[in-house]
């Protein structure tokens, strides 16, 4: 794999973060920039890697996501998902789960 | 020695330093205020005409009046009438959506935050006549009626807890069960807010040190020291209790040996059973803290030593004075 193709997905994925509609309530929004944060998440092969180039402030909208991911319950969704929750988990702390769970206001 | 009277959970207790009264609430709705008769205490009940459980109460800064939150989303506050010589209770029955958590004295006395599990926290004036109007009053104060909401705070996407002003009153502190902690100055004026996300798991208490340091408590066992520096602006310091392996690298580390298991599924496709819940390590206390108390001694402006209850059964205090430097 070239150096640009893996840099790629991780850029794809800070841009589909940033547009997070976290407060509307149309669905229809949230499933659009879903789709879009799962694209990119799914392309993503180096997770450490992922995380070396990504801020902290967007660690609590990946974990929103990434349970978003893991309640769709399709296999290779949930494999990469979890993939990437140890090591978010790792960094972020237990806060971050906390903040995804408790907050029923600022949805993905 | 037990001070026998309630009959279900006593969910709430404040201890008046210079009247020495003891102040109860109880999931039964009932509120006792006990005084010392030589060796015993003599409990006087007062009527809060509640119809859910007492859940919190704190005697105010004068200790001529406490102030009762429950489940049934209102604030009692209570004074002592001497022609009748009983306790009366005034209730602030608006504004809550849910249970009152905990309530917090201003130091003038008349201002009252509370937190609530609908995630805000309000600021009330608790001015009654008769009680709060004799002698000279701070001028502010005074405009505002009894009830009457003076701000509300909705930083909280989920439950509040643990509300505490500053020993000046300048500053306001609240825990949101999000792991978040809500520093905020100036609430009755223009407020300034800071949200400081932590780490690992929610808050339930906060005690304020000083101007500059306070102390959060909550599931994860062991006290969080949190500092202002000159500019005002709040961070975390670190955790309290040393003998507790790092939380930081030790949760994680907890965490993925349990999750370890349900990963593994995901990596070689095996099955596995349960998933072993993860058990701090070490320290004083084995379960969450749920109260943290201030230990003053004569008229002391920072709080050297406190302590701390949790659903352990255990009360530790626990003592700054060689551990840390508190900044004023």
């Amino acid at each position: 794999m070239c150096g640009t193709g893996r840099s790629k997905p991780v850029e794809a994925l800070k841009t589909a973060l940033e547009g997070s509609p976290l407060k509307t309530r149309d669905e229809r929004c949230k499933s659009a920039n879903w789709i879009v944060v799962h694209r990119a998440m799914m392309a993503i092969r180096d997770i450490d890697g992922m995380f070396n180039s990504l801020d902290t402030e967007y660690y609590d909208i990946l974990m929103k996501y990434l349970y978003r991911g893991l309640s769709t319950g399709d296999r290779p969704t949930c494999d990469q998902c979890l993939k990437i929750h140890e090591k978010l988990t790792e960094r972020a702390g237990l806060g971050c789960i906390l903040r995804s769970l408790a907050d029923t206001v600022n949805t993905v | 020695m037990f001070l026998q009277r309630h009959d279900q959970i006593v969910s709430g207790i404040d201890w008046s330093r210079s009247s020495n009264k003891i102040v109860t609430v109880s999931h039964d709705r009932n509120s006792y205020v006990w005084t010392q008769e030589g060796q015993d205490w003599v409990p006087t009940l007062v009527i809060l005409k509640l119809n859910r459980a007492a859940l919190c109460v704190h005697w105010s800064p004068k200790e001529n009046k406490f102030a009762v939150g429950s489940g049934a989303k209102s604030v009692s506050i209570c004074y002592y009438e001497q022609e009748n010589n009983w306790w009366i209770s005034k209730v602030i029955r608006k504004k809550h959506e849910s249970s009152v958590t905990s309530v917090a004295w201003h130091p003038n006395n008349i201002h009252l935050a509370t937190t609530s599990t609908d995630g805000k926290c309000r600021v009330f004036s608790t001015i009654i006549k008769g009680v709060d109007t004799r002698g000279p009053q701070a001028g502010a104060s005074v405009d505002w009626k009894f009830g009457e909401q003076i701000a509300q705070l909705d930083l909280s996407p989920t439950w509040a807890f643990g509300v505490r002003w500053s020993p000046s009153g300048k500053t306001l502190a609240y825990a949101g069960h999000s792991s978040m902690i809500y520093f905020v100055d100036d609430v009755e004026g223009s407020p300034a807010a800071q949200n400081l996300a932590l780490r690992d798991l929610p808050l339930r208490d906060i005690l304020f040190v000083s101007e500059k340091m306070a102390i959060g408590v909550g599931f994860d066992c062991n006290p969080l020291i949190f500092a202002a520096d000159e500019t005002g602006l709040w961070s975390f310091v670190r955790y309290l209790d040393e003998r507790k392996v790092t939380p930081s690298t030790s949760k994680a580390s907890q965490l993925s040996e349990a999750l370890g298991k349900l990963y593994g599924q995901s990596r070689q496709g095996s099955s596995s059973d349960t998933v072993e819940p993860s058990k701090p390590r070490g320290g004083a206390h084995e379960n969450c803290i749920t109260c943290i108390v201030p230990l003053r001694k004569g008229s002391e402006s920072i709080v050297k030593r406190f302590s701390t209850s949790g659903l352990d059964g255990k009360i530790v205090v626990w003592d700054l004075e060689n551990h840390i430097t508190i900044p004023k």
